[in-house]
């Protein structure tokens, strides 16, 4: 109810407020309008009070867990390998933006999570981030862990636009080989540059490559290659070398290996070394270690490729023989359509990132409040229903005269007396009630005494 | 004409239904498949039945079946329909302006009445809150006066 306003030359300037505007300054005490929390899901009318809660504070911590968490295992996943995205896709594919609040769909975007990308590289975006951090207090210095950097995003859009050409340039089996032809390739180049910008990328981001089983060997060889940050450079190009040559040398049987690996790493020729896919089986960098250390200033001259490349044939011809063991190392047999991996691949992101945000929820919601009503009851019930379920103990019916927990109208006293008092009553109804039954045969009329009892219940 | 929801007939079905809704407020409207205000009442809980669903169960009681006439006279239902809110099988009560404020007399004017009342009797038992007070203005609660053994 809006207090009185004292003071009537301020009628005028309160006039157009709502009442409940006039309540926050007259009464000095915060009671501004009803808002909705997004991240608590709750209206309040506590004002800028709201974010500084404890409660607040854990619903925003999951909130922007859970959008991270989709955000590194699908985006980011495919802001470091821009994949072709097919339309059966993409569904699967959309995403929801928390800040600007608006779903991105990708049925008009050549490749997975490109516009999910796009938009998260926006300056809405950046806009929208601002404000809802600033609406619900999240702290601005993570506004980085989720947005998409200029730099970050004009690196994606190259290798699309690489990919693209390469799809372009071959037929089918051509977007396969095209990195491996474009060896002597100006475009080359680009790879190099884009690969050392990413190699940074790759130590910094904790991307859960799902064909990356051991990330520690990610790391590992990365650490020891950034020491060697222009040796690295030629690393893609060997091991582009090292495929283009191990597929004119190979078997038939190594060829689906590559092909499947192709695709599946669709980058590699863009982060080398930092596929340590032990799912391959083809000791990728332990070669591009051997082979940088091997070269000084490693720049794109032919003598020291083919010597690589020769380098490269021995080995890889014996990691062929160990290229049989994909299965330990979880990676798909060769027969597997390279298509359907992507697919997999797709599936497996978006399940792991389900997982991984069911797993936040449930951890915020697995203890409810033990004080709340009926507690207790509920957790034995809980127990006895899991027994039930799993059939060793065999469900007891309740009594047919069990009754619930009830507060009775006309009442004083805790409600086992309303319980008590009601069966009280009923057994007391129960006999007059046999009692009536026998006279109302002989005599149709019934005592006021006992009408007014039955009519009391 | 069976826009009705799930009726329950029997005081087990009533008793399982209330032993079983664990962690969810069960409402239980009592009330009878004839009465124009009780259907009305069933079409706007038929309506919001999905959206409290998480928290929520929502179950009709027929008050002409003989099995449940323990029930109409333990939660001393004599104006229909009348709505009872059970928590892990304990009552919860609702001060609603009115004398009576163990159940909830009469249809609700809106669907967003009928979630608010709901969401209400949710976030006090989460608390551990036997009674809790009714959001709505006193404008939307139906009235009713309740008579003491006749009188």
């Amino acid at each position: 109810m809006p207090i009185q306003n004292p003071n009537p030359n301020k009628k005028k300037k309160k006039h157009s407020n709502q009442d409940d505007d006039e309540d926050d300054t007259v009464q000095g005490k915060q009671q501004t309008q009803f808002e909705f929390c997004k991240v608590c899901r709750l209206n309040h009318n506590q004002g800028r009070r709201h974010i500084y809660f404890p409660n607040h504070k854990k619903a925003l911590s999951s909130f922007l867990y859970r959008f991270q968490s989709k955000f590194k295992n699908d985006v980011a996943f495919y802001l470091k390998k821009p994949m072709p995205l097919r339309p059966e896709h993409a569904a699967l594919n959309r995403l929801w933006c928390v800040f600007c609040d608006f779903d991105i769909l990708e049925y008009d975007s050549s490749f997975a999570c490109g516009n999910a990308i796009a938009h998260l590289a926006s300056a809405e975006h950046l806009k929208g981030l601002k404000s809802f951090l600033w609406k619900y207090g999240g702290g601005m210095d993570r506004m980085d862990s989720f947005r998409i950097s200029e730099s970050d995003f004009t690196k994606w859009e190259k290798k699309c636009k690489l990919l693209k050409s390469e799809a372009a340039g071959g037929g089918s089996h051509g977007s396969l080989i095209g990195p491996l032809n474009d060896i002597h390739n100006e475009s080359k180049s680009e790879y190099v540059n884009s690969f050392d910008k990413n190699k940074l990328d790759c130590l910094t981001s904790d991307v859960k490559c799902s064909n990356s089983v051991v990330p520690l060997q990610d790391h590992t060889i990365e650490r020891s290659q950034i020491s060697h940050s222009k040796i690295c450079t030629v690393g893609p190009q060997i091991l582009h070398a090292g495929t283009g040559v191990g597929l004119g040398a190979r078997t038939p049987n190594g060829l689906p290996g590559f092909f499947g690996n192709q695709h599946y790493t669709h980058s590699v020729p863009k982060e080398g070394p930092a596929y340590s896919c032990p799912n391959d089986g083809k000791v990728y960098p332990y070669e591009g270690i051997a082979i940088g250390d091997g070269h000084s200033q490693g720049t794109s001259s032919e003598e020291s490729r083919l010597q690589s490349l020769q380098n490269l044939t021995q080995i890889s011809s014996s990691a062929q023989e160990n290229g049989g063991g994909n299965v330990h190392s979880g990676a798909p047999p060769p027969w597997f359509s390279a298509a359907e991996k992507i697919q997999l691949d797709n599936k497996l992101n978006q399940g792991l990132g389900d997982l991984v945000s069911s797993l936040g929820e449930q951890m915020k919601t697995s203890k409810l409040n033990p004080k709340r009503v009926g507690a207790a009851w509920a957790e034995r019930r809980k127990i006895e229903l899991e027994l039930e379920k799993r059939g060793e103990l065999v469900r007891h019916d309740f009594g047919a005269d069990w009754l619930p927990n009830f507060g009775r109208v006309w009442q004083s006293g805790s409600r086992k007396d309303s319980r008590k008092e009601f069966l009280g009553e009923n057994k007391t109804w129960r006999k007059v009630d046999s009692q009536i039954e026998k006279p109302s045969q002989l005599q149709p009329y019934i005592s006021k005494r006992m009408r007014t009892e039955n009519t009391a219940e | 004409m069976n826009y009705l929801l799930t009726t329950l007939t029997k005081k087990q079905e009533v008793d399982s239904m209330i032993r079983d809704t664990i962690d969810k407020v069960l409402v239980l409207c009592f009330g009878r498949a004839s009465d124009s205000i009780f259907l009305q009442l069933d079409e706007i809980l038929y309506k919001s039945v999905r959206e409290v669903s998480k928290f929520a169960t929502v179950a009709l009681v027929d008050i002409d079946s003989d099995d449940v006439q323990v029930y109409i006279k333990y939660f001393d239902i004599t104006l229909i329909p009348s709505t009872v809110f059970f928590f892990n099988a304990h009552h919860m009560k609702m001060d609603c302006g009115s004398a009576d404020h163990t159940k909830w007399v009469g249809t609700f004017l809106r669907k967003q009445d009928f979630v608010d009342v709901v969401e209400a009797i949710y976030r006090g038992a989460m608390k551990g809150k036997l009674i809790v007070t009714c959001p709505l203005p006193p404008d939307r609660i139906p009235k009713f006066q309740l008579l003491y053994k006749d009188v």
